[in-house]
């Protein structure tokens, strides 16, 4: 048998950010769109623990799960978890009310970490080491960015999303793609004085020759994707990929338009809002393709049969 | 106008064509910072012309370009080494 999505959920408890907000650094709706794409994201407060937004996406699939199946892995997917000691994937699991014998972890890969998750997830299932594995990403970066820096305060959002993976006789093997080059990692990175700094330029470019690879690379590899998710970014970057990637003949997601760059959240967030939408079909094969600070980049394909959607 | 030339003119044209359909070839001439292009538009013509001529650019080469012209020459060279 091999693995696929089965099951998701998606949160966005905070409150809505319009453009409006950034008049006081000088920004208007007109710049921000036409730089980003961004409309608005959403921001959470900021004494909201993050474990309690990562378990309001969590609690629903697990709320659906049949009762003879087992979640037997929690994999907690952030880049904006500031607490080292404990992480949060346990607290997780215990608000999500999942059962005290799951394998639990938090995995930090910046904006890939979804991609990562997944692969880490599916390889668990088809292993036979898991019957069902939970990967959510939940991201706050409104709490990591300088709110008066002009350059990145507008671009980032946060919200949670969760998949349930399984694994199931319909569903063919995933393919994955990946890499790094550390050598890279000062084109995005937290400053010592607080705020993200961002080689804009340098990440544009990177960015999208790296999601253009890793989604040809799937194509190449293993069941065409019905569907390609880039990280949600920047809309420019996006719809350059979507250029470089048209002559694959499929949809490509862009939806940062009201979320923002969520980091690792973006593509399950863009997934489920697709899918709640009645955009995407129930039933597919998902390419999802990221690129993020380390730096670090990747692709999977995976088959996806998703009945219910919670989507915020 | 030879067929690298044409090529590398209608994607630059077409980019221009993003903001202000009534851009026309003459247009091309202009000094970028008076055209309605920002950094990022500058990479993504980069990379539209890589793609176009099937050739790879130094990207800090031509961020400090102040002319398409500069483009046109810049990508010609490329393409002409094959």
């Amino acid at each position: 048998m091999s693995a696929g999505i089965v099951d998701i959920a998606a949160a966005k408890p905070g409150r809505t950010i319009d453009n409006d907000h950034f008049a006081s650094i000088g920004l208007t709706d007109e710049w921000i769109r036409r730089r980003s794409g961004i409309g608005a994201r959403s921001w959470l407060p900021d004494e909201t623990p993050l474990a309690e937004v990562a378990a309001e996406a969590c609690a629903p699939v697990v709320t659906r799960m049949d009762a003879s199946s087992s979640i037997d892995a929690l994999i907690l997917v952030s880049t904006s978890v500031r607490q080292r000691i404990p992480g949060i994937a346990q607290k997780v699991a215990q608000l999500a009310g999942l059962r005290p014998s799951v394998l639990t972890f938090d995995m930090n890969a910046a904006c890939c970490g979804f991609v990562y998750g997944l692969v880490t997830g599916l390889s668990l299932c088809e292993a036979g080491q898991a019957r069902s594995v939970l990967v959510c990403s939940v991201e706050a970066m409104s709490r990591l960015v300088d709110r008066t820096d002009r350059q990145t305060a507008c671009l980032f959002g946060d919200g949670s999303a969760a998949v349930l993976l399984e694994d199931r006789e319909e569903f063919a093997g995933f393919c994955q793609v990946a890499g790094c080059d550390g050598s890279q990692e000062g084109l995005m990175r937290e400053t010592d004085a607080g705020g993200i700094h961002l080689d804009g330029i340098q990440v544009y470019d990177r960015a999208v020759r790296r999601m253009s690879e890793s989604a040809q690379y799937l194509f190449d590899h293993g069941p065409a994707p019905t569907v390609v998710i880039g990280h949600q970014a920047n809309s420019r970057i996006l719809e350059q990929v979507r250029r470089f990637t048209g002559h694959l003949g499929v949809p490509f997601v862009n939806r940062i338009e009201s979320s923002g760059n969520t980091s690792s959240a973006s593509i399950p967030l863009a997934f489920a809002a697709e899918l709640d939408a009645g955009s995407l079909p129930a039933a597919g094969r998902l390419g999802a393709v990221a690129y993020g600070a380390g730096e670090a980049w990747g692709g999977v394909s995976v088959d996806y049969r998703v009945p219910r959607v919670t989507a915020p | 106008m030879s067929d690298i030339e044409s090529r590398i003119a209608d994607t630059m044209l077409a980019k221009l064509r993003e903001y202000d359909p009534s851009l026309g070839p003459d247009d091309l001439t202009r000094p970028i910072a008076d055209l309605d292009l920002d950094s990022l538009d500058l990479v993504e013509l980069h990379q539209r012309l890589e793609r176009e001529l099937q050739v790879k650019g130094d990207l800090k080469e031509t961020a400090g370009f102040a002319f398409l012209d500069d483009f046109s020459a810049y990508f010609m060279k490329l393409a002409s080494r094959g």
